[in-house]
């Protein structure tokens, strides 16, 4: 699960389906999808949103959307 | 010929229209800066540049991306030109296949090859032309390398795409569109293929249009049919994202082909950024980089820049129009108008250009760098516990410029109800027209902590934003719904001209509006002064100015400045804030050596002036301003709103800060 990785850990998207359809689409327009890898580059203090990388460039994502993504980490 | 400059947000797409129609359009580098269409012509005169905003799909989210599918839906265009990062080939490519398919003539731009290179990313741009069957041209838009070439080739090549259908999206969807052609071939000009995917994608734009053309139900039986066929493909997803995915091949394909890569070097970019958005670094940086913005604007450089100009209006300036008006014996009328009208009040503002062009510096640097987007990702957490979103802070940041760009701005804020929101709450920002007000009076009371009471305005403004958006959330516009995914830029370090050039597309029109605006508005004050119920040159307080001033002024007696002089330019602050300033000059007319600052000190204690400056940074957004929200939220009903709610905090805080401070003694 996406919640267990810290910051500076790799992952790779297996499920992303329980996320809300709007952070779905966007996700999906910045590229990032089922299969991408994704490495975490940071999380905001107090429950604020995660900035993570993926094939060469940064997203920031809220942390309770993030922790719907199911990844596996690699 | 019309050629539309279309492509992913970050892409550099605004610096590459400034290369190609060498006129100045703004430059930014967070997602979405352009908020409007732009027109330029190009340098060798073959035609006019169209600028969308980005978009990394024709099928839209935001109002913002909506602009450019009804753009293609609506408007003629002779060809598309199409800028790709070279660092982002793969996501870059879905615009690219969507604006093939519809089969204009098309070229593109592939820009960043630079930056990918550092990646250790190399493209190879005839390989890439061969696939796509387009013209395929390297540019580098920052530094214009490359820019002659592509014009060369929009002007002369015939561009139509070779390769006519790129992906193949299977079996039955290809049957569907086949079907839909049947049913509106001939109804209309576009292209039916590029119609009729992006009506299984679920475009609205797309689907009203071909509803209006068509029979709705028929159109709709086809979509079902073909979802029922791809059902147990499908397997729970959407039609849409079932498209995505054959895009998807096609272009891991097409990369796989043109694109090599090698060991790449950690860009410096995330260097920074695990400073910048440093878990807790990220809000102290940034108030501190606000802190330094002011003190620079208001004590180290920009106040004795502005005494400097200060001295020469009312020096060498004013006695030169003094002896002009002299040696061709003007009448005492004109003489006063010249030099009490419009010399103080359009000179009284004219004064504040130098700290305001170093604040548009400040934003223009902001923006330019990247840091725009950080601070939308350092800021969300507070901004999500007030019911918007992180990205409502970069319409309020660029609403400290002009609230105008500020609320259209916010149109690239996804969810209805929190655009709605930030479109209320961007003019309790402090624009820069406000900032001569402050500068006057902190000058005149407060002398020794300038910066500091003017941040403390700044950020009342940003704690009253946020404390209403949180009462409005929890009652006018209540929804669960709410959308942050932002995109993060890799730094970028602004140019110096590009720079300058934004912060004088900026500045210059609080210029112009001292020209125009602020000079009819100061000779019409000054009339008021000068004609009275009993004639001409009368003492301005039997003016019929102090007359209307006289009618209001009670309302504000309790918040301290209960004048008919605070009253008239609170009046005249309606139109444009910085008439506030020229009125004043006008009323406190002070000829010779006297200040206005001095002047005001019989008018004003330090208290009630700092509680006029609260009113100033609150009590009704400007014309301009106001004419935008009812633009933008279509609504007379919230434009109303967002005047009347702005008067009542205006006068409750103002009431609470006066009455306080005189309970506890102050002055």
């Amino acid at each position: 699960m996406f919640g267990s990785l810290k910051t500076g850990d790799k992952g790779k998207i297996i499920d992303l389906s329980h996320v809300g359809h709007l952070v779905q689409r966007r996700l999906l327009d910045l590229g990032i999808t089922e299969g991408s890898e994704v490495c975490v580059k940071c999380v905001m203090p107090f429950g604020g949103p995660v900035m993570i990388e993926s094939c060469g460039q940064c997203v920031g994502i809220r942390r309770k959307e993030a922790v719907q993504i199911e990844v596996e980490r690699i | 010929m019309e050629i539309a400059l279309i492509g992913n947000p970050n892409t550099g797409k605004t610096s590459l229209f400034n290369n190609l129609t060498g006129s100045y359009e703004y430059v930014g580098n967070w997602s979405g800066v352009t908020v409007e269409k732009k027109v330029g012509v190009f340098k060798n005169n073959i035609g006019q540049l169209i600028d969308l905003p980005g978009v990394y799909t024709l099928n839209p989210l935001s109002k913002d991306e909506g602009v450019v599918t009804s753009f293609f839906l609506t408007e003629s265009v002779d060809r598309l030109l199409n800028i790709l990062d070279a660092s982002q080939l793969e996501r870059n490519l879905h615009l690219t296949l969507q604006l093939l398919e519809f089969e204009k003539p098309a070229l593109i731009g592939l820009n960043m090859i630079d930056v990918a290179n550092k990646r250790g990313i190399h493209v190879d741009a005839p390989k890439l032309a061969k696939v796509l069957g387009v013209p395929v041209m390297p540019v580098v838009a920052r530094s214009g390398q490359g820019c002659d070439k592509l014009v060369d080739v929009i002007s002369t090549k015939s561009i139509q795409p070779a390769n006519k259908h790129l992906v193949y999206y299977g079996k039955e969807v290809e049957e569907a569109i086949t079907a839909i052609t049947g049913e509106i071939s001939r109804k209309t000009s576009h292209s039916i293929r590029f119609l009729a995917i992006q009506y299984f994608e679920g475009n609205q734009y797309v689907q009203n249009y071909v509803n209006s053309i068509s029979n709705p139900q028929r159109i709709n039986d086809i979509v079902r049919n073909l979802e029922n066929k791809l059902q147990a493909r499908l397997a729970g997803k959407s039609l849409s994202n079932f498209i995505y995915l054959k895009r998807k091949e096609v272009i891991e394909k097409i990369v796989a082909e043109v694109a090599r890569k090698s060991d790449s070097v950690i860009p410096l970019s995330e260097k920074i950024d695990s400073i910048i958005s440093n878990r807790f670094l990220g809000m102290p940086i940034f108030l501190l980089l606000m802190y330094f913005m002011f003190m620079l604007t208001f004590d180290w450089l920009g106040t004795p820049l502005s005494n400097v100009l200060d001295a020469l209006l009312t020096g060498p300036v004013t006695s030169g129009f003094e002896a002009v008006l002299s040696t061709i014996h003007a009448s005492n009328f004109i003489h006063d108008l010249i030099i009490e009208g419009l010399v103080a009040g359009v000179g009284g503002v004219l004064v504040f250009v130098p700290q305001i062009f170093i604040l548009f510096f400040f934003i223009s640097l902001l923006e330019d760098s990247g840091y725009m987007a950080r601070v939308a990702l350092v800021m969300d957490r507070i901004m999500e516990s007030v019911g918007l979103n992180g990205k409502a802070f970069i319409p309020m940041m660029i609403g400290f410029g002009c609230n105008v760009p500020g609320i259209m701005a916010a149109r690239t804020i996804e969810t209805p109800r929190e655009r709605l929101l930030t479109i209320l709450l961007t003019p309790l920002m402090s624009c820069s027209a406000r900032l001569p007000v402050y500068a006057l009076f902190v000058g005149a009371f407060f002398a020794g902590h300038k910066a500091f009471i003017v941040l403390s305005l700044y950020v009342l403004g940003i704690v009253v934003a946020l404390t209403l958006a949180k009462v409005f959330s929890k009652t006018l516009l209540k929804s669960e719904t709410s959308l942050f995914v932002i995109e993060l830029p890799p730094y970028r370090l602004p140019q110096f001209q590009s720079l300058w050039r934004s912060t004088w597309d900026k500045g210059k029109g609080f210029v112009r509006k001292a020209g125009t605006f602020i000079f009819a508005g100061s000779v019409f004050i000054w009339l008021l002064s000068y004609a009275g119920p009993n004639g001409l040159k009368v003492d301005m307080d039997h003016s019929y100015l102090a007359a209307v001033g006289n009618i209001i002024a009670p309302i504000f007696d309790p918040i301290g400045f209960g004048t008919w002089q605070a009253s008239a330019s609170l009046i005249t602050g309606f139109l444009a804030k910085e008439a506030i300033i020229s009125t004043m000059n006008i009323i406190y007319f002070v000829p010779n050596d006297a200040s206005l600052q001095g002047l005001l000190a019989n008018y004003y204690t330090p208290l009630a002036a700092y509680s006029f400056m609260v009113f100033i940074l609150l009590y009704i957004p400007c014309l301009a301003t106001t004419a935008t929200i009812y633009k933008e939220t279509g609504s007379k009903k919230w434009t109303a709103f967002s005047m009347i709610y702005a008067f009542v905090i205006a006068y409750v805080l103002s009431l609470v800060i006066y009455q306080g401070g005189k309970l506890f003694g102050l002055m």
